[in-house]
């Protein structure tokens, strides 16, 4: 009975939590945020301690990527990509190196440009292009992601780049275990040049890269470097075509679950207590309870639409 | 509810911004700064029609702009720790 009365204390208006449950009282909201603020704080700093406990299962088969890609660019009328093994092994390098170095960013913390990868492989281009992902879950997802940016978008339809490399990687980053998709977009400098009589073509300068990128914040108006050192291939574990069963905690879906436990236990504390101070005819000095339902409803409907994963 | 009724204008407001907010955090999926803008933006406005409304309605008191602040808050920390991830 004590219980019973201990509930409806902490959600129903009652003259016992003057008329406004005590889970709504500006104290209690304020321990709530404490509590998710604090939990934000031990997930952040969890992998620091424990790495691989955190991370994102994923099922990411590169071919399926490449074929959902050419699915795109079918549906507005551009040609396919052809694989290009190159451009996948400097794909797998970029991946490597930011696992690696710790990095989500086209351009490395020392400066490395993704061109760098293209060139270094060997690969002479007259467009190039790289778009990111991570953490989703699945290649359609991911896709859908780079479609919806403008800037991915552009790289993935254009009709500019005739091949792609693509690579998968897993591993920590910051953590937290980890899968990256890097997609790599290129054309051959090879095949955009004239073809010209032999005796012409050792006459005629030998080109230069010259780098019309359109990859998304990275464009470069500059020749690209080409790498003084050799081309180092960093190994880095390529993602398993099944989902990964070391991960342990998702730091998304625990997040997602907790924040829908708040939000939807103060949504339904607040439509009873609409409903109860209606029919009692309370007055009482207070925010409004309306404002916080369709405020709440908000946010709710933020946290059931979100989804994992990032483009860059 | 009766609130509601007498302050028609003042919810239409507050649920245009709410929408618009929604609509603008689920259209740039692409680009998590600009979503978590637009969440403190949502929740700076949400405070402010709170103040407005409960000053229009001559009920404002500290302890209100205080429940303001912590229910926006509580709605920007799920919102960033959600995009966060």
């Amino acid at each position: 009975m004590r219980l019973l009365a201990k509930i409806a204390h902490l959600l129903i208006p009652h003259e016992s939590n003057n008329h406004k449950a005590k889970l709504l009282h500006n104290s209690s909201l304020t321990l709530l945020i404490i509590g998710l603020l604090l939990y934000q704080g031990v997930l952040s700093f969890f992998p620091r301690f424990s790495p691989n406990i955190l991370g994102y299962a994923a099922n990411i088969p590169p071919d399926e990527v490449i074929r959902l890609t050419n699915e795109k660019r079918a549906t507005v009328g551009v040609g396919p990509l052809v694989i290009n093994a190159t451009l996948s092994a400097a794909a797998q390098a970029k991946g490597a190196d930011m696992l690696n170095k710790d990095y989500w960013a086209h351009v490395s913390p020392d400066g490395t440009q993704p061109w760098y990868f293209f060139t270094s492989f060997g690969y002479k281009y007259r467009y190039a292009g790289e778009n990111l992902a991570r953490d989703f879950s699945d290649p359609g997802s991911a896709v859908e992601a780079w479609m919806v940016s403008p800037s991915h978008k552009e790289n993935l339809l254009s009709s500019k780049y005739k091949e792609i490399g693509m690579a998968v990687v897993e591993g920590d980053m910051a953590g937290v275990d980890t899968t990256i998709i890097v997609n790599f977009f290129g054309t051959s400098l090879v095949d955009t040049l004239p073809e010209t009589p032999i005796a012409q073509a050792e006459a005629a300068a030998v080109p230069t890269p010259l780098p019309t990128s359109t990859a998304l914040l990275v464009v470069t108006s500059s020749p690209t470097p080409i790498p003084t050192t050799p081309p180092t291939l960093i190994e880095a574990p390529v993602a398993s075509q099944t989902t990964s069963s070391k991960v342990l905690i998702s730091p998304f879906n625990t997040t997602r679950g907790i924040s829908l436990a708040v939000i939807i236990l103060l949504l339904s504390i607040m439509v009873i207590d609409v409903v109860v101070t209606l029919r009692r005819k309370t007055f009482r000095v207070g925010g409004r309870t309306l404002a916080h339902l369709a405020f709440l409803g908000m946010i709710l409907v933020i946290v059931i639409i979100a989804s994992a994963g990032e483009i860059l | 509810m009766t609130d509601f009724t007498k302050h028609l204008s003042h919810y239409v407001g507050l649920i245009g911004v709410l929408v618009v907010g929604a609509l603008g955090i689920i259209n740039f999926n692409y680009d998590k700064g600009l979503q978590m803008a637009i969440a403190v933006g949502v929740a700076g406005a949400y405070i402010t029609w709170g103040i407005v409304h409960h000053h229009l309605h001559r009920d404002l008191h500290i302890s209100v702009v205080v429940e303001y602040i912590l229910i926006a808050s509580l709605g920007v920390i799920v919102t960033l720790s959600i995009l966060n991830w």
